[in-house]
């Protein structure tokens, strides 16, 4: 742009004997290069790393913090020095690329470019490896993710790519208000993903940075005729820095102040999801999101012939490596077809056999939820293939959504007599489910060992567990590991469970699984569903008669560990409270001790039966907000109501104030002596206001350039007001009368009283009405442009403040540096 | 002597007699004091002086009316352009319109300063002195390519036009009232001329480009200058003691402080644009707005408005700003200039938002 080039241009020579010349008139000062690009510069920096500080978080820890500062600064630097030395400003932005390419080589790939920072081939191939890394990682991980190096290289490139895009809209674009909406993009990211949202430190860190812009463009404007009010006293300023403060103080006091905002309809930790359900690619990341849902999304329903309702089971974890635990999906053992599916260990004594009609419906995962230990799947649509190892079922090509299937499952008859026979060393499964991670916290281990101490047989060990892990000590909560940090799954959030004692099934059923083979049992995380709430309907199983329906929905999601006892196979526990039903093997009862009775053999698993633990077989309460939002429809209705009223009053407002100020102004009363007070009859003015304004609302606005007479004329003269000799004479000549009553008490000697100026105003507005079109006529009466421009003004101050802000520092900063140096020679 | 110098002094009244100080108001008015006209017979007036000037140059609307706005504004003006588009033309018809003592002087390079403002010779007959009064002496006085002469004669007849007033050998001689010089300058022909420095042409209240009239007003001045000079028709329309009454009318139209702020605020801009080396002087804008109000009285209005400001702006202060070298080399002009600040700059001194004017008038 035009005034962009003359802040760049040099100064003319001095003229030599320039005594005759004509002195200049004082002029504005055309800012030089000088201190402009720096300070732009360095408040687009601080804007973007400001604005990163949201990210914490989304990153764990802050050692991704450092090459984004480096990146930052360097292309920050690249530009300043440029715009400094008043490059082109397209060059300046094609070097600043350079130098990000630059500095991203250096950073992260140093060994495949040439030294150290010139990208070669080989350094678009790391770039393509870093990148397939961060896509990886998006796609497994649950936030915080492990900083690692290809998620960090994203970041840093795509801040890197925001302060060149920031500078080319701040400086040669001149568009500084928009450089907000990259600093918003970035801010997105955690408002989304992070349970705590963007958090204090990045919002205020971005409000800043992007006020020091804003600021910065203000302060440097190249014409002096653009800063608007520089001769405003500094009640104004002080008036809009409170302004500014109070905004910004509330947006983050406020929150804390009201309650609800932890719990109620969008309790903290469940965030907006605008992508739509998970795909369930990680059941394990995705199910404290759904235990968090209020509404209880993905229903499923089911009716099994077994005595009681069960547990679904969709994919088991067994791999506790890694920063975060995933499936094994196992593509290579995988075999094809669901219609036959073996568990692959032999089973000693009695088999319970179950038919389960299951209706996935809206439930969209690749897993198949079926419960335990399926023998067959019928009525599947697509092709599905099962896990010899963990029996899951998966499906590449196609998902749950909308399958009706019937699960034959056969399972031992498991009692605690049995459990305490079974003491033989694990055979026939693989030595993957005895693997204990290299990095496992000591706590885990520590805790293991002294809950275990007394318990001889595997059977007592993981009771032992169980019961620790459903002791008083441990609190079930869906929000504490969202507020302390540990929301997620893998063996650093173990420790902190361990340590914090207070999560959901996540983290009891990990502990439980990772303890006990601590403790040399094999173990495995099973994720599924909690056993439901009965519909009240039946359902007709084909040759097994009518049995009742049973239904579960996101906020039954669950997890729990599968023990493996040599002769038994995989014995489901439950360890987390409040949850789920403990099995019959499972309870305080049947501690080994009194094994010898053999009374208490009962069939498990498939019968819930009311246990003496504090268990409760209904899930629904132990998610109170859920419950009793879904309880009591009132406050939601009142909510809805209110939302509408609010909503109702803001789209009502433009109208409702701009008929106010009109009846304002047209029934404004004159003085009751003008000689005596010496006062104007306000009419004329007030009047002209308003016609004013109704001229903005129909399209035809008024310029401050412009002389009353003149903008008359263009009024008259423009089609809003239609044209002379029709129905509209009137109206051209109320604009007549009003513009000269008005010239004359506003530029004349003597004010005389203007009649009738509301009837004028009424004939001029009927004018309009008549002569525009409909749309017009909406925009006039709902979103009057004259309303509308007066609001932007008023929402404008704040940053027009800043600006003068700005510019009185950087005065007051200039003339102290002017005084230093002015004193420095003397101390010479 | 005196016809080598080409000072032609027309029809002056005080030729050949010795010459006395005159009282500064009323000279050739019988000492009376002008009274203020009302805003009818001054429309009348007015209307008659532009006919006049009307019927003579086609085409020159404006351009007369603002030569009638100097003249009642009590300013000189200064006519530039090309030969031959009406400079002298004008400059005679307005003098001729109106009932009063007129003189033209045809600057040459060596015109001496006393042949503008007279000179003091020894009567032997008398055994005195006697003042003889230069061209000066008339009511209008026509400086015809006053570029030509040189400096010190330049400055004579600035003087003059300044003071209202010629001093020679210690006595001051009072000028006329009304009392308006109307120079031209040809700003084509510039060897061997002395332009107006800026700082003179600050002395000249407008500068009219007079340029060239549109094809029907050229084929109607082909069609009735055949035979005669149009001049020959033009009869005194106004008495000077008129003139002086208009004069004393447009004194008394009011300024109020919202277009003083906007003079102001004009002379502001110009001095703080960047695109101009000199901005206007404060005596600009004084001329400025007598000017406006002189606008204001043709216009039939006792006050002025922010329209007559802009209307006389072009002229009264175009000649008197210059620009930056950089805006010169590219393509700027003081009235491009001038037309862009007067599109920028708020006529209200305030914000648009119309709360404000609200609260302020309430």
């Amino acid at each position: 742009m035009t005034t962009t080039s003359h802040r760049g241009s040099p100064n003319a020579p001095v003229q030599p004997g320039g005594g005759s010349a004509p002195r200049p008139s004082p002029r504005a000062k055309t800012p030089g290069a000088g201190p402009y690009p720096w300070a732009m510069a360095g408040s687009i920096a601080v804007a973007v790393l400001g604005a990163a500080l949201s990210l914490n978080g989304v990153l764990r820890g802050w050692g991704w913090f450092m090459p984004l500062i480096t990146t930052v600064v360097v292309v920050a630097l690249t530009l300043a020095v440029l715009r400094a030395l008043r490059a082109q400003p397209l060059l300046a932005t094609l070097a600043s690329f350079a130098s990000l390419a630059g500095v991203l080589s250096f950073i992260f790939c140093r060994q495949e470019s040439l030294a150290g920072f010139i990208p070669t081939t080989g350094t678009f191939t790391a770039v393509g490896r870093l990148i397939k890394r961060a896509a990886e990682t998006v796609v497994s991980e649950s936030a915080p993710v492990a900083p690692n190096a290809g998620i960090v290289f994203v970041m840093c490139a795509c801040l890197g790519l925001l302060v060149i895009l920031i500078d080319a809209l701040a400086v040669p674009l001149s568009m500084p208000a928009a450089s907000g909406i990259g600093l918003l993009a970035v801010m997105v990211v955690p408002a989304t993903i992070k349970p705590q949202s963007v958090g204090v430190a990045g919002f205020i860190g971005a409000a800043v940075g992007y006020l020091l812009i804003l600021g910065c463009s203000h302060w440097f404007a190249p014409d002096a005729r653009l800063q608007s009010g520089s001769g405003r006293g500094a009640g104004q300023f002080r008036r809009s820095v409170v302004t500014g403060g109070l905004a910004l103080a509330m947006t983050l006091t406020v929150p804390l102040v009201i309650p609800g905002f932890e719990t109620g309809t969008f309790p903290q930790g469940s965030r907006l999801s605008p992508w739509g359900t998970s795909n369930g690619l990680n059941p394990m990341i995705t199910l404290g999101n759904s235990l968090r849902s209020p509404t209880g999304s993905g229903r499923i329903t089911y009716a099994t012939s077994a005595s009681g309702p069960l547990y679904l089971r969709s994919v088991t974890i067994d791999n506790f490596d890694g920063e975060t635990w995933a499936p094994d999906d196992r593509a290579a053992g995988r075999r094809a077809g669901a219609d036959r599916i073996e568990t692959g260990y032999a089973v000693q004594g009695e088999v319970v056999n179950a038919v389960t009609s299951v209706n996935a419906g809206l439930f969209t995962s690749p897993y198949l939820p079926a419960p335990f230990a399926p023998a067959s799947v019928n009525g599947l649509n697509g092709r599905w293939t099962w896990d010899p190892a963990t029996l899951s079922i998966m499906s590449t090509e196609t998902t749950t959504r909308a399958q009706r299937y019937v699960v034959f499952s056969a399972a031992p008859k498991i009692t605690s007599q049995s459990l305490s026979q079974a003491t033989a060393v694990p055979q026939g499964i693989s030595e993957d489910f005895l693997r204990i991670p290299g990095n496992l916290p000591d706590i885990v281990r520590q805790t293991a060992d002294t809950v275990t101490a007394s318990a001889g047989s595997n059977y007592g060990k993981a009771l032992a567990i169980q019961k620790y892990l459903r002791s008083g000590e441990f609190t079930y909560s869906l929000q504490a590991p969202v507020q302390n940090g540990y929301d997620g799954n893998g063996l650093s959030v173990l420790a902190d469970f361990l340590a914090v004692k207070s999560g959901y099934c996540v983290h009891f059923s990990s502990a439980m699984a990772v303890m006990a083979r601590a403790e040399g049992i094999p173990s495995r995380i099973a994720v599924g569903y909690a056993p439901g709430r009965l519909t009240g309907e039946s359902v007709a199983l084909v040759g097994q008669g009518s049995f009742p329906e049973y239904e579960v929905d996101a906020r039954d999601a669950h997890a729990w560990p599968e023990l493996y006892f040599e002769g038994l196979g995989w014995v489901p526990f439950e360890p987390t409270p409040s949850r789920g039903v403990v099995p019959e093997y499972a309870t305080e009862s049947s501690v080994p001790g009194n094994l010898s009775t053999n009374a208490d053999e009962k069939e498990v698993l498939t019968t819930p039966a009311p246990a003496p633990t504090p268990a409760v077989p209904l899930p629904g309460l132990d998610t109170p907000t859920a419950g009793s939002a879904a309880v009591n429809p009132w406050p939601a209705i009142g909510a809805a109501a209110a939302g509408v009223l609010v909503l109702a009053g803001f789209l009502w407002s433009p109208r409702l104030s701009r008929t106010v100020l009109r009846r304002r102004r047209l029934s404004q009363k004159p003085p009751d002596d003008p000689e005596l007070t010496g006062a104007k009859d306000p009419a004329p003015e007030l009047a002209w206001a308003e016609l004013q304004d109704l001229a903005t609302d129909y399209g035809v606005p008024s310029k401050p350039s412009e002389t009353p007479r003149h903008f008359s004329a263009r009024l008259r003269s423009s089609s809003a007001l239609g044209v002379t000799g029709g129905l509209d004479d009137a109206a051209h000549e109320a604009v007549a009368s009003l513009t000269s009553d008005f010239e004359r008490q506003r530029y004349g000697r003597a004010a005389t009283p203007a009649p009738a100026a509301a009837t004028r105003v009424a004939v001029i507005r009927e004018s309009l009405r008549n002569n525009a079109r409909w749309l017009v006529r909406f925009r006039a009466d709902w979103l009057p442009p004259s309303m509308m421009r007066r609001w932007v003004h008023a929402l404008g101050a704040p940053f027009r403040a800043v600006g003068r802000f700005g510019k009185a520092t950087g005065r007051t900063v200039a003339l102290f540096w002017r005084r230093l140096k002015g004193l420095l020679p003397q101390r010479r | 002597m005196e016809s080598k110098r080409q000072v032609t002094v027309e029809p002056s009244p005080v030729q050949g007699e010795a010459y006395s100080p005159l009282p500064r108001d009323g000279a050739g008015l019988n000492g009376h004091r002008p009274h203020v006209m009302d805003a009818e017979r001054f429309h009348d007036a007015s209307e008659r002086i532009l006919g006049s000037i009307n019927q003579v140059i086609d085409g020159k609307a404006d351009a007369a009316k603002l030569a009638l706005t100097v003249l009642l504004a009590q300013g000189h003006l200064l006519l530039e352009d090309v030969p031959g588009v009406g400079k002298t033309l004008l400059a005679k018809t307005l003098a001729r319109s109106v009932d009063c003592t007129v003189s033209r002087i045809q600057f040459t390079p060596d015109l001496l300063p006393s042949d503008v403002t007279g000179v003091s010779i020894y009567n032997q007959s008398s055994r005195q002195f006697e003042f003889r009064p230069g061209a000066v002496f008339a009511n209008i006085v026509i400086g015809d390519e006053i570029n030509r002469a040189s400096a010190k004669t330049q400055s004579a007849l600035l003087e003059c036009m300044e003071e209202h007033q010629v001093t020679v050998d210690g006595h001051s001689y009072q000028l006329g009232l009304p009392f308006m010089v109307v120079a031209t300058q040809n700003p084509i022909e510039m060897e061997g001329t002395y332009p107006l420095p800026e700082a003179q042409r600050d002395r000249f209240m407008a500068r009219i480009s007079m340029g060239y009239p549109d094809k029907d007003a050229e084929i109607e001045m082909l069609e009735t200058h055949q035979a005669s000079s149009p001049l020959v028709k033009v009869t005194p329309v106004v008495t000077a003691a008129d003139v002086a009454a208009m004069i004393a009318t447009v004194q008394q139209v009011f300024v109020s402080t919202a277009i003083k702020e906007y003079t102001v605020a004009i002379g502001r801009a110009t001095r703080d644009s960047a695109r101009l080396r000199l901005g206007a002087s404060p005596r600009s804008l004084l001329q400025l707005l007598r000017a406006a109000k002189a606008t204001a009285a043709l216009d039939g209005r006792d006050f002025v408005l922010p329209d007559d400001v802009v209307d006389v702006a072009e002229s009264v202060l175009a000649h008197r700003i210059i620009l930056d070298r950089k805006a010169a080399s590219s393509g700027d002009t003081p009235q491009s200039i001038l037309r862009g600040i007067f599109a920028s700059l708020p006529v209200a001194q305030e914000p648009p938002g119309a709360w404000r004017r609200d609260r302020n008038s309430v």
